[in-house]
């Protein structure tokens, strides 16, 4: 049976045909190719292969990019696209996130001409995965300090240093690699066979256990020349990356609260106790009216954040906020969810305790959530508090 | 009024379903010819009370089913009032390529039919129910085992017609049912066994139930659990297959919600529970409370007996 | 050669069913699909299309809201969709059958694929009443269909098992559960299918003349209540519960 989405205020019939037709084929393949095989997924700790393929086929990777065979959607279809897929899991959201918008995108918007022709098509079918590598061990929320380096060589650049939790990292051919180039911060793409680098995976992960998250490291890395991105310098170009990304989470983590309260909904109307189902107790009611609130702003707030975005009319506070709030909540239900499910919630046999672990990462990744905060701080003040230095 | 039935076969024999044809046909009255395709059944037809006459069809054309070439030679002996005919697979297909011949509606799976031809028939998968009104002749199929069968007793004349017509779907190649038994979520009829069976090697006695009625097997999370031998494609319930069978037989199963979960919605449901407390009991249309080693083998040889 | 599916949009098949004013409450289905055998003749479709080549053009006869199944068929291949745009909810099977077979001369399809019955009406009439208008071999109960030669041969469930049968056009298929489930689409077919336009007509443009039906309906009624669970105590009951099944609950 397909998945009945809550959408209390049929926010859905504002999107195009079109999108509701990708929102369906998403729709169908999270029900029918991922949930069967998620928990397996992660029990045992991988991506699934087969999940890339089909997600090529259907044609969803780099969503909103326009041409060297990219779909060329709407951002509301990618909104779309992003809840669906974290309905399933949040980390096969992260992949396609970082796929379409940490990888493809830096290409698309600031690769030369034969760097998108030659890498885009093949991302866009799935055939290469990419990584997106800026967080370093002593540098996350504070990436301009990273101390990632490129030398020019004069026929190649040499690149050392170390990233930390690339999504996709092991799994991928085509890494997106910011490091500082005359103290200047610069993207490189590295390739999975150049020399003096590697991927290690890491492993222990209590959240976005079917995601792949890796070190890169670079020891003495040649780079030919023709890899730097020529399009951009300084932090401008991870940020513009990461802006896209954190729209798509805000559409994410949507699906992942939906999911939530269906599971909560479900139980609770056939849990007994005291004679009862529990869904008739007003505390419970007030649990599962609570959720409907939020996913209902969420809902309003990503669909209109979509327009703005599909208008050029933005500016990146709009999407700290959304990415801030939708996370925050969608989290905060998957809590409520777990607790509503009593002792069942913690086995995997439910979708709660999974999609809450997984939030976890969603609330640290992409800015954290007081980084956000901090961000609109600072649009609010015009004071900028990430540092002591008030200069 | 006419009423013409199209006898159902079984293999080389009538099929039983056509008696309660005659049987509807009966309490509509009226003159009752049956039209045995391929003469198959002839006999036994003309055997059936309420029957006047047997039209036997002698032809090439029904070695094989091909209703269009069947539904030629058979249209010119329908009569003008009601055509009847059972609503099996061929049974429908062959009464709406007569209806497009005769140039009359076709009503499909009648449940119930009165005199002034008022029909009842189930509509959306069971979801709601149809009554309406022929205006004129038009043929109908009767749903199996809705009807009461008219009793043996008749001597009706048999005249036999010769007569075939080209036919256009040639057979290349049959192939015998398949061994394998039926999945789960595919069959409409379905009985699963629980921890109660105490063995895996005691599911036997739940398949040779399921072979005479063509259910499929199914079982309880316990059951997959416990015992390699029942492999979890089997399993119904909120972590195995959601069910909809018009028949679920669960047996040594206590109903656990999770199991309720998978198979609920059956339209009817049997239980088979030494235990008079068993939850299943609460969702059951009828409940035995009885051990499966007492109930099977009665219920083996009652269905045998059908 | 011109392939042509008959799809029909029907409430679905998760979707409550509820009764107004003696008919079905079409305002209060919550959700609209292509009935399920139907998409098993469309996969077909395809299959048949891409194997050996044509025109494969998708028809509905249905209220305007059925135009949604024809973009989701276009999505997947179809390369064009005829609507007649009609409400059949009271129609008879002569009426509908008559449309049906004008539109697919309209199309001049001589292969037919269709359900082998739709989820509302579950009457299994359509195909082959089709079949018998347009005077095409018809092969019901389909689960598979391919090219053999100049024609096509099928996979179809009799009462003693499957047979294999050879036809050649013209000719119609019902399809039962297929073996093969109905393709996804993609983000490009999704793409495509917003660009091509929906032939909509009506059953007069067709030339068809409804006349009366033949059958009225009376009235739609929710299905009878169940009774209340009955127990019996011992195996001795057995016997009771078995024509209980047969009689009360007509199951076996
Ligand atoms: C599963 C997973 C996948 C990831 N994938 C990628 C990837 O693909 N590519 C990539 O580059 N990175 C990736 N990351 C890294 C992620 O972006 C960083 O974890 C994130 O930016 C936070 O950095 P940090 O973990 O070093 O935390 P820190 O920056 O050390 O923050 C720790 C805490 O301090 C708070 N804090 C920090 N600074 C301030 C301040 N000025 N004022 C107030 N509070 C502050 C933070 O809000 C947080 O609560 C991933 C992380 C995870 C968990
Ligand atoms: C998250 C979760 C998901 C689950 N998913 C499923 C699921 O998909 N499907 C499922 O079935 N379960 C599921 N379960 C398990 C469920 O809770 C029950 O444990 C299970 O259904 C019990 O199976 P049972 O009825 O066969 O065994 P029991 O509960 O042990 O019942 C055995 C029954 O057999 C009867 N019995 C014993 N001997 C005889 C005899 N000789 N003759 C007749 N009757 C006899 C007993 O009276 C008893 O009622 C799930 C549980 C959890 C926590």
């Amino acid at each position: 049976m397909p998945f009945e989405a809550l959408d209390f205020y049929d926010v859905d019939s504002l999107l195009t045909d079109e999108e509701r037709m990708v929102r369906d084929m998403v729709r169908d393949f999270v029900d029918n190719e991922v949930l069967p095989k998620i928990e397996h997924a992660c029990r045992d700790g991988v991506f699934p292969d087969e999940w890339r393929v089909t997600l090529g086929e259907m044609g969803v990777l780099g969503a909103p990019l326009k041409g060297y065979g990219c779909p060329g959607l709407s951002y509301a279809a990618y909104g779309v696209i992003c809840r669906e897929l974290e309905r399933g899991d949040s980390g096969l959201r992260s992949f396609a996130s970082v796929q379409g918008s940490l990888a493809m995108y830096p290409i698309w918007d600031f690769g030369s001409e034969e760097q998108k022709n030659h890498y885009l098509p093949k991302m866009a079918s799935g055939e290469w995965i990419g990584c997106f590598g800026l967080t370093e061990p002593d540098y996350g929320s504070n990436p301009g300090d990273m101390i990632t380096r490129a030398e020019d060589m004069g026929d190649h650049y040499l690149l050392n240093g170390a990233k930390m939790w690339i999504t996709n990292g092991s799994i991928a051919k085509v890494a997106v690699v910011w490091a500082k180039l005359d103290g200047v911060i610069r993207g490189f793409i590295v390739e999975d066979e150049d020399e003096g680098f590697s991927a290690p995976e890491m492993k222990g992960k209590h959240s976005l256990k079917a995601s792949v998250t890796s070190e890169l490291v670079f020891q003495d890395c040649k780079i030919p020349k023709d890899r730097i991105l020529p399009g951009v310098k300084g932090l401008r170009g991870p940020f513009s990356c990461l802006n896209n990304a954190r729209y798509g989470i805000s559409w994410g983590a949507i699906g992942a609260a939906q999911a939530c309260f269906d599971s909560a909904k479900e139980y609770s109307l056939s849990r007994i106790q005291f004679d009862h189902p529990i869904a008739s107790y007003q505390l419970v009611q007030n649990k599962l009216s609570w959720m409907l609130r939020e996913i209902t702003k969420a809902q309003l707030l990503a669909y209109h954040l979509s327009q703005k975005k599909d208008a050029g009319d933005w500016i990146p506070e709009h999407i700290s906020l959304a990415k801030m709030n939708n996370v925050d909540i969608a989290l905060e239900i998957a809590r409520v969810a777990r607790d509503i499910h009593g002792a069942n919630g913690i086995l995997d046999e439910y979708p709660v305790m999974r999609h809450m672990a997984n939030l976890e990462s969603v609330k640290t990744y992409e800015g954290t959530h007081d980084i956000h905060n901090l961000i609109l701080g600072r649009y609010i003040t015009g004071i900028q508090s990430f540092t002591r230095d008030l200069s | 009024m006419d009423i013409t039935i199209i006898a159902e076969s079984n293999g080389n024999e009538l099929h039983p379903v056509t008696s309660q044809l005659v049987g509807a046909a009966s309490t509509l009255g009226g003159t009752v010819t049956v039209l045995c395709p391929g003469g198959i059944g002839e006999k036994e037809a003309s055997e059936i009370s309420g029957v006047a006459k047997v039209v036997s069809l002698k032809g090439d054309c029904f070695s094989s089913f091909d209703s269009g070439a069947w539904s030629h030679v058979m249209t010119p002996h329908c009569g003008d009032g009601i055509v009847m005919g059972s609503s099996s697979p061929s049974g429908r297909e062959l009464a709406a390529q007569i209806a497009s011949k005769m140039g009359v509606p076709v009503v499909q799976d009648l449940t119930g039919i009165d005199n002034g031809l008022m029909m009842t028939r189930s509509i959306y998968s069971g979801k709601a129910v149809e009554t309406s009104n022929a205006s004129g002749s038009c043929v109908i199929t009767l749903r199996q085992n809705a009807f009461e069968a008219a009793s043996l007793g008749g001597s009706a004349e048999v005249v036999t017609v010769d007569s075939s017509s080209e036919v256009s779907v040639a057979v290349k190649e049959a192939i015998a049912k398949a061994g394998e038994r039926l999945d789960v979520s595919e069959a409409d009829i379905i009985i699963s066994g629980g921890r109660g069976m105490g063995d895996p090697a005691n599911f036997s006695h739940l398949n040779e139930v399921a072979d005479i009625i063509g259910a499929a097997v199914g079982a309880s999370r316990a059951a997959v659990d416990s015992w390699d031998e029942i492999p979890h494609s089997m399993q119904v319930g909120q972590t195995g297959k959601t069910v909809n069978p018009s028949l679920y037989i669960a047996v040594g199963i206590s109903g656990a919600i999770q199991h309720l979960a998978g198979m609920r919605s059956s339209k009817y449901i049997v239980a088979i529970n030494k235990d008079p407390d068993a939850p299943i009991f609460g969702v059951a249309d009828y409940g035995i409370v009885a051990t499966w080693e007492e109930a099977l083998p009665s219920l083996r040889d009652e269905l045998a007996n059908l | 050669m011109t392939i042509a599916v008959l799809l029909k949009q029907v409430p679905d098949t998760t979707a409550k069913i509820a009764v107004s004013g003696g008919r079905v409450d079409q305002s209060s289905v919550a959700k609209w699909s292509t009935s399920p055998y139907d998409e098993y003749a469309l996969e077909y479709a395809l299959q048949l299309k891409e194997a050996g080549g044509g025109d494969l053009v998708a028809i509905t006869c249905g209220p305007a809201r059925s135009s949604k199944m024809l973009t989701d068929a276009a999505a997947v291949g179809v390369d064009s969709m005829l609507h007649v745009v009609a409400d059949t909810s009271e129609m008879d099977s002569t009426q509908i059958q008559s449309i049906l077979a004008a539109a697919i001369k309209h199309c001049g399809a001589e292969i037919i694929l269709c359900g082998k019955q739709a989820a509302d009406t579950n009457s299994g009439s359509t195909g082959p009443g089709v079949a018998s208008l347009l005077g095409a071999s018809c092969v019901g109960m389909v689960s598979e269909v391919g090219i053999e030669g100049d024609g096509f041969i099928a996979q179809r469930g009799i009462s003693s098992g499957d047979e294999r049968v050879v036809v050649s056009k013209p000719c119609l298929f019902t399809f039962d559960k297929g073996l093969t489930e109905l393709r996804r689409p993609n983000v490009k077919g999704i793409m495509m299918a917003k660009k091509k336009v929906i032939e909509s007509v009506s059953a007069g443009d067709l030339g068809v003349d409804l006349g009366e039906s033949g059958v009225k309906i009376n009235s739609h009624a929710p299905p009878p209540e169940k009774p209340p669970g009955q127990k019996f105590e011992g195996a001795e009951s057995v016997p009771t519960v078995v024509a209980k099944l047969r009689e009360e609950a007509n199951v076996i």
